[in-house]
Order: structure tokens, then sequence, then C-alpha cells
């Protein structure tokens, strides 16, 4: 039976056999592309962006701009997926509408490009509708000036496997794959849960309450409830926590027993967060339907960046779109530790106020970075014991990034040479 | 309009437990997040600004603490030391500044 993806449409994996990749491959010219670029030619191969099958056209790009859809008018797409060339190097490489071209990675082929079309588009109309803003300040609108003056669609197809390095190859789990793990594991409904961060027991519980959540009114004599970390693996900025002890964390709490085999599930996606808040929220939506996931948590500013975006916009544009999408939202309040309690509860639920102690990633990362362990009630003792383990083994001596991380890290993947 | 007030936590180790201890300055440790000890010091609007430009990657979390985080250990060290010589959590920042 079809796996049917976000939309509605069928998740096709756009990946070639080795023996036909030789064939379709050899002779075409080469482009080289950036990072980004890679990560969203796996995410369109793998299918993580069911219905796409390659970069948008104008036609796409416009209904996403003006109508938060694509260019068929009924599928709701929130974020552009776009290839950019400038003309100089439209012109060095002879690019033109009907023609296919080979895209490298590290020196390395990686996927053919049918390129339908070759357009420009008005950047700062990009920025307005996607990030509310067109302040380049804003690092999505950044991101998007950044981008050079043409933009090229067209459909890709893989010719060559990404290579998932240690510690994330068994987190590297596609929508197809995926679905059949959660079928595997008997569950009925899954909540993701959206993180670029090392967990603290605030994070824990939003998942906890997130599974309760989602687990309404099914029967409960044996677990059929799931819940997927889904990690987003992407550009690293200095003071964030390097992206293996994040991962590794996250699993950890399974490891240990704060969830367990039958209720949790830690994966990752690659994508270079843009920071749009509600919109982004919607993307993400999107990306987990096609994992299979049949709800989404979300908390306070998913994915928002500065004072750009309220609190809760981004549980408002979901509800207006809920119709159109498969997934459910499940809404979090905000978790804290209340010493009257003795332990960490929900703003909704604890009613001493003056006493709460709240807490945050940032304050978390400001512990760590001061050498002092906190209390198992905010961090789990072999959370933070793997933070060390991870700085030690993989950060150079820190868990947070910093330039040499930057210079020497291994990369999460690679793209293995291949003759053509 | 009123003069803001920022905390910035020094989140208190062995160590600096120890140099508190010694300089008779233990009570000024509070207890926070489920008994982790802290000393708080504050800076100003203009002090907050200052330290902010100073060290981009710290930031002020305005969302849930209302705090300045992230500044680097070596720069909340050399602030600890100023509370132990001042004796005083309100004019140490500014004196961590008068040395930049």
């Amino acid at each position: 039976m079809a796996e049917l993806g976000h939309g509605g449409k069928k998740i096709v994996e756009r990946i070639m056999s080795a023996s036909e990749a030789k064939k379709k491959a050899k002779g075409l010219t080469q482009i080289p592309v950036r990072g980004q670029i890679a990560k969203e030619i796996i995410n369109i191969a793998y299918g993580f962006f069911t219905p796409l099958q390659g970069f948008m056209g104008k036609k796409d790009l416009d209904a996403v701009v003006k109508r938060m859809k694509l260019a068929d008018g009924k599928t709701i797409w929130s974020i552009p997926i776009l290839f950019d060339m400038s003309e100089a190097e439209i012109e060095k490489y002879g690019v033109k509408a009907g023609q296919t071209v080979l895209l490298t990675f590290e020196g390395n082929p990686m996927a053919t490009f049918k390129v339908d079309e070759i357009y420009a588009y008005d950047k700062a109309k990009i920025c307005k509708s996607v990030y509310g803003t067109d302040e380049d300040k804003h690092p999505g609108c950044a991101r998007t000036y950044q981008y050079k003056d043409k933009f090229v669609g067209g459909k890709i197809m893989l010719v060559n496997k990404p290579k998932i390095n240690p510690p994330y190859e068994p987190y590297f789990i596609p929508p197809l794959e995926m679905r059949k793990k959660f079928k595997q594991k008997g569950w009925q409904r899954v909540v993701a849960h959206q993180t670029r961060n090392v967990p603290h027991t605030g994070h824990e519980w939003l998942m906890k309450g997130a599974w309760l959540q989602a687990y309404g009114e099914l029967p409960i004599e044996k677990p059929i409830v799931g819940v997927l970390v889904n990690a987003i693996i992407g550009d690293k900025r200095k003071g964030d926590y390097i992206d293996e002890a994040i991962i590794l964390t996250q699993d950890e709490l399974r490891k240990s027993g704060y969830f367990g085999d039958h209720n949790h599930l830690t994966s990752l996606t690659f994508w270079d967060m843009r920071y749009a808040g509600p919109k982004e929220a919607i993307f993400h939506a999107m990306l987990r339907t096609n994992l299979g996931l049949s709800h989404h948590m979300y908390g306070r500013d998913h994915a928002g960046v500065g004072t750009y975006y309220d609190a809760y916009d981004a549980h408002h544009l979901f509800l207006k779109v809920q119709k159109d999408l498969k997934i459910k939202p499940t809404f979090s309040m905000n978790w804290l530790y209340c010493p009257h309690c003795g332990e960490v509860t929900n703003e909704g639920l604890c009613s001493h106020k003056p006493e709460w102690q709240k807490f945050s990633g940032t304050l978390i990362r400001s512990i760590v970075q001061d050498g002092v362990k906190p209390p198992r009630l905010i961090f789990r003792p072999e959370v933070f014991d793997l933070v060390m383990e991870s700085a030690e083994k993989y950060g150079f001596g820190s868990p947070f990034v910093t330039d040499e991380y930057l210079e020497k890290r291994t990369p999460v993947f690679s793209i293995p040479p291949m003759k053509v | 309009m009123s003069e803001g007030k920022y905390p910035i936590n020094l989140w208190v180790n062995d160590d600096r437990y120890d140099k508190l201890k010694n300089a008779g300055l233990a009570d000024m440790c509070k207890e926070m997040l489920a008994g982790l000890k802290v000393i708080q010091v504050y800076a100003n609007d203009a002090e907050k600004d200052q330290i902010l430009k100073l060290y981009p990657m710290a930031k002020f979390d305005s969302a849930t603490t209302k705090s300045i985080e992230l500044l680097p250990r070596e720069v909340k060290d050399k602030i600890f030391d100023k509370v132990i010589v001042q004796k005083s959590i309100d004019t140490a920042v500014g004196a961590f500044l008068a040395d930049h």
C-alpha cells in the first residue's frame, strides 16, 4: 500500500540504482553545491519534502509567497525551497531550460538536476511573506538576501547516497523507513518533539505532556503512542551545543529510562533553520507528516528569533490552516520548577506563582558553562555526563561550538566518491 | 523612567563556594533551581548594553529569566573576583567594566 505524505501525495524516493546512476550521470556538466543545497537535495530525494520533486519553479514560489500554498492551489507550503545561481555561473556552466546537469558536493557526484526554468524573483517580497519582515538582521532574511540573483527550478534524482558519519548513523531515518519503524513498534499515534537542544527536564516534560495529550482516548492496556524526537541538524553558530551532544543526549533520555523503547525514538533531519517562527512551525508540520507522525508538539515561540514573533503566533497560524494539514497539534504551556511542590510542574497547573523558578535552555547552558552540575530535577545527571563526554570526544574540550569545532569537526554526512 | 536592574547569575561551584566562605561572604548565595547556589550581581541599563557589546556571544534572556546569560566563564570568574574584593553584588559589574 502506498505511503501518503503531506498534501495526500504518495511518498516516493527519488534515488537511482547504482548502475542506472552511472549511465545517467555520465558526461553531464558538473555543478558544485554548498551544504544548504546538499541537505535539501537529501530531503527531496528521500521524501522529507513530499510532494516536492525538486527545487521550486516560479509558479510554486509565487504561490508560496502569496498564499502559503504550492501552485496546485491546494497543498500548503510555507518556506520556499530554492536553487540559486549567479548570471556568471549560469553562463559558465551553460545552464539552459531542458538540460540535465550533475550536482556535486565536495567534489563528488550527488544528484541529477533537470532544469525546467531559470527565473528572477523579488527577495524582499519573499522575506516579507515568509518572515514577516524584510530586515536583513533577521537570520532568515539574511539567508534570502545571500541567494544569488537567479533561481533554477527543476526535478532532482539522487545518484549517490550520502554516508551518514558516526555518531549520527542510527538517527537518519527517512520517511519510508520511519513509517516501518512505527508499525514495528505498534504505535498508533506519534507526537513530534522539535529540538536543537540538549534536553533539560523542561524539555523532558514537554515531551511527556505531549505524549499524554496525544494518548487521548486510546486504550492503555499496552503502549501504542510514541514520542519522536526529531533534531534539526544544520548550520551551527558559535555558542550552540555541538550536534553530537544534542543527538546523543536526546537518545540518552530513553537509554537511562526516563522514557523507553516502547514510547521514545530519536531521529534527525538535515535543515538549516530559517527562524521563520509561525511559517517554520507549519513547515515542521509538513516535514513530520511525511515522517508519518500524527501529532506535533508546539511550545512558546516555536522556531522564533529575537522579538519578531509573539509567543503563540505559531499556534494561531496552525489553527488557521489546520483543515489542510493531516497532523494534529498539541500545544504546551511552560514547564518550570516550583520549590513549594518540590517538582517540575506546569504553569497551567501550579498556583505557587510567586515561588516559581523558571528555567530555559539558555540558563542551563550558562550553568554548564560555569562548570556547575545542575540538580537532577533540572538536568538529568546522565545527560550532564554525556554532554561532558561529548565535549572531550567531539568538541575539542567544549560542549559548545567553537571556531576549532567549526573548522575540524567530522561532517554529519559526506558524499562518497563515484566514477562517472 | 526608572533605571533597569539586570541580573547576571554567577553559579557557585565548589571552588567559588570555598572563596566565598574564606571571605566570609557565603551568606551572599541564594538558592535557585532546586537548591543550586548562585550569586546574582546586577548591571544597570548602560552596563548591560556595554557588556553585551563587549561579549556578543552573551545574551539577555528576555523571555524566561530576564537575566544576562552565556558570558564566557573567564569573564564571570573576573566579576566573581570583584564581588570578593568589593564585598558587594551591586558594584561588581561596574568595577569589572572599569577595567576595560
